[in-house]
């Protein structure tokens, strides 16, 4: 990846800090984090609970601001890349609106931007199949299963052509099986709209299996404590999650942990 | 087809009998009361069923007539006092300073009996008609206004995230989120409140107008046990009034707000 890294980085975070003031203390969920993410990379945010990936991925999302350092999206400071929506962003739970149907959930952003109806319509067909939901584009959410909604929620997230993907552990409700399938489906997405994307996760297979790099990060305070690259070739099956490699890399990113 | 027959026989026909056999049990103890324990007034204290029916049959016009009046009324306050209700409700989920100043007040109003604000505003206005709607209205505002916060409210945090990402402007927020998940808040509100305009339209007739079916009701009240079955007749005609205005506003909420889980059909889909 070293190539990617030498080019202008889509991603580039300074010095960054994160202070939380509560009643009874000032908690520091990140501490000095420098990192940078190429175009058209494929990143992952690993570590256990508390570690401030979820937080450091927010502040790439501007839904919170640093209280130090740098943060620059796409050229642009955080807040003006979301001004301009440069991220399209999938949380933990699929946060589909109930009154919608399937299809209108998918197209909220790009009504928000006033986009003409008949293309709204044509991009939600075009988004369904790419998801593999063709025929549920009238359904309304209640209707689908866990993972079919936040397979709505990538494409809503993919809707308007964002350079950037956004994914809070996306996966992490589900099943191991779903969740599996689900990775599978989220490479060969990426592979098609080629956008950089950055996963939150908790799981170190999920992390190596999808990813170009893994940082990983550790807690109290939360920081980054390592970079790992991930060697493995593209396009990746699911057979690669038996292979030698694949176990040697889960070793050296669980060693890579401090003070968990 | 089969969910037809099935509502038919799970929710029709239960309800049908229930229906039947109460009004069995009721002209059985009218009967009970006039001939075996030979009570005074025992036709005032509870009416064969059939002459009330067949009263309800010989005065349907007047009663739809003076029911109607009642109703009208009452449906223009309650559409004033829900628009104000909502109204009010925005601003305050605008601004905790709306909140903190009117909510205080919209409570207090509340507290102020129906039985001695209706002479206070028909003493103000004269004029039934404007009465009524007012009663209505001022019935209808508090129930509204405060379901319907609460459902503006109930949006939660990653959905109000999710449109800051795509850098919603404020009213783009209302119109697509917090107006849409506070439907299901703004029918409790109104399913409360439709009932109690209609309530509240009748008491202002007793206090003395000439149209509208608390006029009636009075009036026969008055003339004695003579008019017994006219004075049941629009005690029921009332009622059903009140369950119309309740029947309306579940069918607009099913109109409106389909996606909500009680629409859904058991069992789920998946």
């Amino acid at each position: 990846m070293s190539l990617l890294a030498t080019e202008i980085p889509e991603i580039l975070l300074e010095n960054v800090e994160m202070r939380y003031q509560t009643d009874t203390a000032d908690v520091l969920a990140l501490h000095n984090v420098s990192l940078d993410i190429a175009k058209g990379e494929f990143v992952s945010l690993l570590g256990p609970s508390g570690c401030g990936k979820t937080t450091l991925l927010r502040l790439m999302a501007d839904l919170i601001t640093p209280t130090g350092g740098n943060i620059t999206v796409a050229g642009k400071s955080a807040r003006e890349a979301r001004l301009a929506q440069k991220y399209g962003i999938v949380f933990q739970s699929p946060v589909l609106y109930d009154w919608r149907k399937v299809k209108h959930n998918i197209t909220l952003p790009l009504e928000l931007l006033g986009v003409k109806k008949s293309i709204r319509e044509d991009k939600a067909m075009e988004l369904l199949e790419l998801v593999g939901l063709q025929g549920f584009a009238d359904k309304y959410p209640w209707q689908l299963s866990g993972g079919m909604q936040q397979r709505v929620a990538i494409a809503r997230a993919l809707s308007m052509e964002p350079e950037i993907l956004l994914m809070d552990e996306p996966f992490s409700a589900l099943d191991e099986f779903t969740r599996e399938r689900l990775n599978e489906e989220l490479l060969s997405v990426w592979s098609k709209v080629k956008s950089t994307i950055v996963f939150v996760t908790h799981s170190i297979p999920e992390s190596i299996f999808l990813s170009d790099r893994v940082f990983v990060l550790s807690p109290h305070p939360g920081r980054l404590s390592a970079i790992v690259d991930i060697p493995l070739p593209r396009p990746r099956t699911a057979e690669m999650r038996n292979s030698p490699q694949f176990f040697e890399l889960i070793a050296r990113i669980r060693d890579s942990f401090e003070g968990v | 087809m089969k969910g037809n027959s099935v509502f038919l026989r799970d929710r029709v026909l239960p309800l049908f009998v229930w229906v039947f056999g109460l009004l069995v049990v009721w002209e059985a103890a009218s009967w009970m009361l006039l001939h075996v324990a030979k009570a005074p007034l025992a036709q005032s204290k509870l009416p064969y069923v059939h002459e009330v029916i067949s009263t309800l049959w010989n005065y349907g016009g007047t009663l739809l007539k003076e029911g109607s009046a009642t109703f009208g009324n009452a449906g223009v306050g309650f559409l004033i006092g829900a628009a104000a209700g909502v109204v009010l409700a925005v601003l305050m989920s605008l601004s905790k300073t709306i909140e903190q100043l009117t909510f205080p007040y919209a409570v207090a109003s509340q507290m102020i009996p129906i039985l001695g604000l209706a002479p206070i505003i028909y003493g103000i206005v004269r004029d039934e008609q404007i009465s009524r709607v007012i009663i209505s209205g001022y019935i209808t505002f508090f129930p509204v206004s405060l379901n319907m916060l609460r459902g503006l409210r109930s949006v939660d945090l990653s959905a109000l995230e999710l449109m800051h990402s795509y850098a919603a402007k404020p009213w783009a927020v209302y119109w697509k989120l917090r107006f849409p998940a506070a439907l299901p808040g703004l029918f409790s509100g109104l399913k409360i409140a439709a009932p109690l305009a209609v309530t509240g339209a009748i008491l202002v007739e007793l206090m003395g107008a000439q149209h509208g079916i608390g006029v009636i009701m009075l009036r026969n009240l008055y003339y004695g046990p003579s008019n017994t079955y006219m004075f049941w007749s629009t005690v029921i005609v009332s009622a059903l009034l009140g369950i119309v205005s309740y029947g309306l506003m579940t069918l607009i909420e099913r109109l409106v707000a389909p996606w909500q889980p009680e629409f859904r059909p058991k069992g789920g889909s998946h």
